[in-house]
């Protein structure tokens, strides 16, 4: 979506549209749901996730501005608060260890075997990083987000978040080779 | 980004991307119901804010609706607020009117470099100064985005040669560091170098593994020359 069709919705959003809404909800839901569900144990919890997200930046739009780095890194941010709101209240500090890296994904067609093998080796290493270096490329290559939205959603600098990048995806390169190794 | 980088990422997109999913249509009609009742409890469509807010604002608390002026408290705020200005407004100008009290590290020094932290990407990432001394050169630098590396993991300054190159390395170490808590980078070192035989100054991030040569992660670098 453009950044102009986004300003637009959120606009319309803030004067309390509904149907603004929900074209911010269906352009917002398919990164939520894939950063909260590899957070929670089931569908079911990641789309209570992205719900209370959703109803939070409904109670919180008027206070948003584009001086940050966008309304999804907003609500990304949001989204993230959920997460850990509900970790902590489970008293579960990693919660997403033992959460399927996969979930919802159905097996591919013979003739996408092999890419969904190579798929599968790197979701098995991305699921051996440490939370920090998931959470970074996630907010990079499943949210999207620029290193300014990232660095905004972990409270960190821009330079930091390219770092970070960085060095997650040399950890992810080593245990890509590992997991090579091992099959 | 390095080639291999933007593929990595792009291989890790497709692995990790999206779910093909529509958001549950129940899950819809409660959204577009909530936003009908903030409608009805706000009839102006305006919020209770002005928008002016930072959009760092991720608490994700409901913040209570205030209508009709400002909150009780919020003249005595401002207030206290004033008053905290005008004390540091003071303080400062007494501070520059006195002069910044000299640095022990680098009294009666010479100035050699000041320049900017470049960052992989060709980002700023904050600011080093060297300051030749009697016993060799000083080095400052500050900056607030480095990453704060895993326990017994640190980086490292070197001042690097012309001729350094991988596996051959042309460099002298002018001693290492890491972020405090809260990321921030602000440190004194001393070597014994000449910046006009080694004119790149570089950090590294080492993993801590006792091997003393450089570790190839380069974080940042300024050249000297």
């Amino acid at each position: 979506m453009l950044t102009d069709d986004v300003r637009e919705l959120v606009a319309r959003a803030g004067a309390h549209d509904p149907d603004a809404w929900e074209q911010l909800y269906r352009w917002t839901y398919p990164r939520l749901f894939a950063y909260a569900r590899r957070r929670v144990p089931s569908d079911h919890a990641a789309d209570d996730v992205v719900s209370e997200t959703m109803v939070r930046a409904l109670d919180k739009l008027p206070s948003f501005t584009w001086q940050g780095a966008g309304f999804d890194a907003w609500v990304f941010g949001i989204c993230r608060n959920v997460v850990l709101e509900q970790h902590r209240r489970r008293g579960r500090e990693q919660p997403h260890d033992d959460v399927d890296p996969s979930p919802g994904r159905e097996p591919g067609p013979l003739d996408e075997l092999v890419a969904s093998e190579e798929r599968d080796v790197l979701r098995a290493a991305f699921a051996r990083l440490s939370p920090a270096d998931r959470e970074v490329l996630e907010l990079r290559v499943v949210a999207g987000l620029s290193a300014e939205g990232a660095a905004e959603v972990l409270g960190r600098g821009p330079g930091a978040i390219r770092m970070a990048q960085s060095r997650a995806l040399r950890r992810l390169e080593s245990l890509l080779e590992e997991v090579n190794r091992g099959r | 980004m390095a080639a291999d980088d933007d593929e990595l990422l792009d291989r890790l997109a497709d692995a990790l991307g999206p779910f093909d999913r529509e958001p549950p249509a129940d899950r819809i009609a409660e959204l577009r119901a909530a936003v009908r009742d903030a409608a009805a409890a706000d009839p102006t469509g305006m919020g209770d804010g002005d928008g002016a807010a930072g959009a760092d604002d991720h608490d994700g608390a409901v913040a209570p609706i205030g209508r009709g002026g400002p909150p009780r408290g919020r003249t005595a705020w401002l207030a206290g607020a004033a008053a905290v200005a005008v004390f540091v407004v003071a303080f400062g100008v007494g501070y520059l009117m006195r002069g910044a009290p000299a640095d022990p590290a680098t009294a009666g020094g010479v100035v050699e470099f000041s320049q900017a932290l470049v960052g992989p990407d060709g980002e700023e990432l904050g600011e080093v100064e060297g300051v030749r001394l009697g016993i060799g050169r000083v080095v400052r630098l500050h900056t607030d985005e480095l990453e704060i590396l895993p326990t017994g993991e640190f980086y490292e300054v070197w001042f690097v040669g012309p001729d350094d190159e991988p596996g051959s390395p042309d460099r002298i170490s002018a001693g290492t560091f890491h972020p405090d808590e809260e990321g921030v980078s602000d440190i004194t070192l001393t070597a014994a170098v000449d910046p006009a035989l080694y004119p790149m100054l570089v950090i590294t991030a080492e993993p801590g593994d006792g091997d003393p040569s450089p570790s190839p992660i380069e974080v940042a670098r300024v050249d000297l020359g």
